[in-house]
């Protein structure tokens, strides 16, 4: 069996504007109903997770404007995810629930008492989803000048997660007494000061509220640069996997592996989980009708490729020819999204070839629900793979397609889960 | 007419627990149903709002330690409280939820995010309560030695509000036009940086969501220190007043006024909410005579007193000896009650600790005569509203909103339905 998520791209924000089907969109892209009626769906499908990504700017890397990004509704308006995960958990009872914290500008305290919060309303079913956040735009909206060096942030990411992990664990189990007769709520020789000192910060602890069920969240991470990998390898259960093509993600399994290894820690103690956006049809010849209209809106929108290139790398490509080969040192000035810009240089030289590549799509899948589920099974046996993130636009379609068609198939192959084992999301992640 | 409002003291920590009719907050303390049911009772009693206080860290003034805190379960465990928020927001259509934010930790550009968010969620019903902090061992957990200066605090509390409500103004009321026709979601031109560069905080925007239907989230205040109505004064929307008497609260609003007036702002668009002490019985009888048994078990309980004492002033007040006058007293926490202190001469610490603790004005009778009451008090003081402050068990609850606010409705002292969807709205109405 293998593990199947949904990752929310666009986060708790507008999604797919102009898109017929679009659910939050227009003037319902703040409200919770769009997304407590995917989670049930999802959950109806035995999905592991929702992840709900974040950013914290709008951007303007693309034309040195934030033109574009408003106008087509692309990355902003978005709310902060964490505050719906609540309202969803209460919607469900097995779904996960990951959303997306930015380490670099969080302080670790704090987020340590978030995460413990979430982790007791969600009733063990909640996950952070570790980023260091990747624009200048970013930083300067918290007082820096400009971002943080890519390597430096993973290096302040991983003390952070290291104190996190420790203010989680300043209260050992069975603290919690609740003595009616001795009068004795907490044992207090069960907490304990932290005393952290390190490069980047300093904290006291304990933490003043009790860990939730999992004690620690799940933790998801999506880093795909060497640094990111090393800091997954590090802390977390859950990885998110964007390559293009098999033998690309076949070696990133390998490496994670490796990586694991190094620090003491299983192949299965992370899963891998690589992004697709499936093409689905009733019949083969309808999906790929589907997927010529799709391939053909990706050429024509060469634009829209241009301004996402743009944000992942950090510069502004409307100022380069099109069909010219890009400046040899264009790979050393990345500062954004690097292994995500290395995915998108592998499909060509010359930004026109480059655009069409699409990032939520590490390998083609094309067809009825029965055949994309076959594809999917053989995929992850040949690559020892742990599953799949669906990365589709969040349309009702696309909803409906992946939750009443694909999963169905799945579960037909004995694929995917048919119901869940456990209560929390680490116990399900970990099971198979 | 005027207005209920209740305080959250113990935040998302277990209310009460170990009392009479505390139910199972023992082991139910992290679930969201205790503060969910109360809002949904709150609302039935058309309160304007439902405040839950915050705070980081785990007292350890009271004997140098935190055993006392832990083995009570006093303010500890405690969650964060605007998770809270979204699921109260759900369960209510009405009232206004105001949640604690620390100033002093909580970055300017996060807190705009997290603010629209919540005015969102609720559909314009929210508000932040402003705190800067007040002790030491909170400023440790985020890497300072100590908290900064009392006064210094506040300036940097004063330039927060200013940063965030100009990130919350960084789109325009009409930024989003959803034109489909066209293929424009966002006018770019509506949506600006904010460049701010104070002596606290620098930050760019624009914020990365649009402002929630109240644009600026409702504020509310609870300082009684000189710096803290002045901030109160020149932010708030709402403000919490802790007073121990009718003649406290009085002062109290006047003082404000006459902050208000000379900021140029109309007083009556800052509701003042004062604490009171509620005890009721179904008699007359039955209330004194369990107001007097209250009072005697808080004068039992001199060591519960020391310790509350201790948590707020951030001084050990088990060092002193219980049977001499206490001395001068000084801290750079929570400034009010060392001012109190410092006022009465001659009273020993144990007088002092076993005195009833007057934390509101004092109303004990049926709900009927406590309503009429009430009416009178609200009559002397001038407005706006009170505000519970008690232990929070479900009896408690009960007791306000199933007896207190039928009565106060029958006489047409409080509002028998809101009259607008949003917070700020209702709190203007009258």
């Amino acid at each position: 069996m293998f593990h199947i998520g949904w990752f929310l791209g666009s986060g708790f924000g507008i999604q797919s504007w102009g898109v017929p089907g679009a659910v939050a969109s227009d003037h319902q892209w703040m409200r919770p109903d769009p997304y407590i009626r995917m989670a049930k769906l999802l959950e109806e499908a035995c999905f592991d997770y929702m992840m709900f990504e974040d950013s914290l700017m709008v951007t303007d890397t693309y034309q040195n404007s934030m033109e574009y990004p408003l106008k087509h509704g692309a990355s902003s308006p978005k709310n902060d995810p964490l505050p719906l995960l609540p309202i969803l958990a209460r919607e469900t009872s097995h779904i996960g629930l990951i959303g997306t914290i930015a380490t670099t500008f969080s302080h670790p305290f704090s987020a340590a008492r978030l995460g413990a919060t979430l982790d007791h309303l969600t009733n063990g079913r909640f996950g952070f989803n570790l980023v260091t956040a990747s624009s200048h735009r970013s930083a300067q909206n918290y007082g820096l000048e400009k971002h943080v060096e890519h390597d430096k942030r993973y290096t302040m990411a991983s003390e952070w997660m290291d104190l996190v992990g420790r203010l989680w664990d300043s209260w050992e189990p069975g603290a919690l007494v609740a003595d009616e007769d001795t009068g004795v709520y907490v044992d207090h020789t069960k907490v304990h000061l932290v005393n952290f000192e390190g490069e980047f910060y300093k904290c006291r602890g304990p933490l003043n509220t009790l860990p939730g069920p999992q004690h620690r969240p799940v933790i998801c991470q999506a880093g795909g640069s060497g640094a990111g990998r090393a800091f997954g390898a590090t802390h977390a259960d859950t990885v998110i996997g964007s390559s293009n093509g098999m033998e690309p993600m076949r070696s990133y399994r390998r490496d994670m592996d490796r990586l694991l290894a190094e620090r003491g820690r299983k192949p299965t103690d992370c899963k891998v989980l690589f992004l697709i956006s499936p093409v689905l049809g009733d019949t083969e010849e309808e999906a790929q009708e589907k997927q010529r209209a799709i391939t053909a809106q990706t050429e024509a929108s060469l634009e829209r490729s241009l301004f996402a290139m743009s944000y992942f790398s950090g510069m502004d490509l409307s100022k380069f020819d099109v069909d010219e080969p890009l400046p040899a040192d264009f790979a050393a000035r990345i500062n954004g999204h690097q292994s995500t810009m290395s995915d998108y240089m592998s499909a060509g030289s010359t930004l026109r070839q480059m655009a069409k590549h699409r990032a939520t799509t590490s390998v083609e899948l094309v067809g009825t629900p029965d055949k994309v589920a076959a594809q999917m099974d053989e995929i992850t046996q040949e690559i020892k793979g742990d599953g799949f993130l669906v990365a589709s636009p969040v349309t009702l379609q696309s909803i409906t397609e992946i939750a009443r068609g694909l999963a169905p198939a799945l579960k037909r192959r004995g694929a995917i889960r048919s119901g869940y084992e456990h209560t929390t999301l680490r116990e399900n992640l970990l099971a198979f | 007419m005027f207005r209920l409002a209740w305080f959250a003291g113990q935040g998302a920590a277990p209310p009460a627990w170990n009392k009479p009719w505390s139910g199972n907050i023992g082991k139910d303390w992290a679930k969201p149903d205790h503060h969910i049911d109360l809002a949904r009772a709150l609302e039935r009693g058309c309160f304007d709002y439902l405040m839950i206080e915050d705070g980081s860290f785990i007292t350890d003034s009271y004997q140098g330690k935190p055993d006392y805190a832990l083995r009570n379960g006093w303010a500890v465990p405690k969650n964060e409280p605007m998770s809270l928020v979204p699921l109260i927001g759900q369960a209510t259509e009405h009232l206004g939820i105001v949640a604690t934010i620390t100033t002093t930790f909580y970055p300017p550009y996060m807190a705009a995010r997290l603010g629209a968010t919540l005015d969102h969620l609720t559909d314009g019903r929210f508000g932040f309560n402003l705190v800067t902090a007040h002790n030491d061992r909170t400023a440790q957990n985020f890497g300072l030695e100590k908290m900064l200066d009392h006064s210094l605090r506040y300036q940097m509390a004063g330039e927060w509000v200013e940063v965030v409500d100009r990130l919350w103004h960084s789109w325009d009321e009409d930024a989003i036009v959803d034109d489909h026709e066209n293929g424009i979601f966002i006018d770019p031109s509506k949506v600006r940086p904010i460049e701010f560069e104070g002596r606290f905080f620098k930050c760019r925007g624009p914020l990365n969501t649009a402002p929630g239907p109240q644009r600026r989230p409702v504020l509310c205040q609870a300082g009684g220190s000189g710096p803290g109505m002045d901030f109160a004064a020149k932010n708030a929307d709402t403000i919490i007043a802790i007073v121990t008497d009718v003649a406290d609260a009085k002062r109290y609003r006047q003082e404000m006024d006459e902050r208000l007036i000379s900021l140029g702002r109309d007083p009556k668009d800052i509701k003042i909410f004062y604490s009171v002490s509620l005890v009721f019985g179904e008699i007359e009888e039955e209330a004194q005579e369990k107001r007097r048994r209250l009072d005697a078990n808080a004068q039992a309980s001199i060591e519960h007193w020391l310790f509350e004492m201790s948590f707020s002033s951030a001084i050990d007040f088990s060092k002193f000896d219980l049977d001499q006058p206490l001395p001068k007293l000084t801290t750079n926490a929570s400034k009010s009650l060392t001012a109190k202190l410092n006022l009465v001469e001659g009273l020993t610490l144990r007088q002092i600790a076993s005195a009833p603790h007057l934390s509101g004005i004092r109303f004990t009778g049926t709900p009927a005569t406590v309503a009429a009451q009430m009416g009178e008090v609200m009559e002397e003081i001038g407005g706006d509203g009170f505000l519970m402050y008690e232990s929070t068990t479900r009896r408690i609850v009960t007791e306000i909103t199933e007896g207190l606010c039928p009565e106060l409705q029958r006489r047409g002292l409080i509002r028998q339905t809101y009259s607008y969807r949003t917070l700020r709205e209702n709190l203007r109405s009258f």
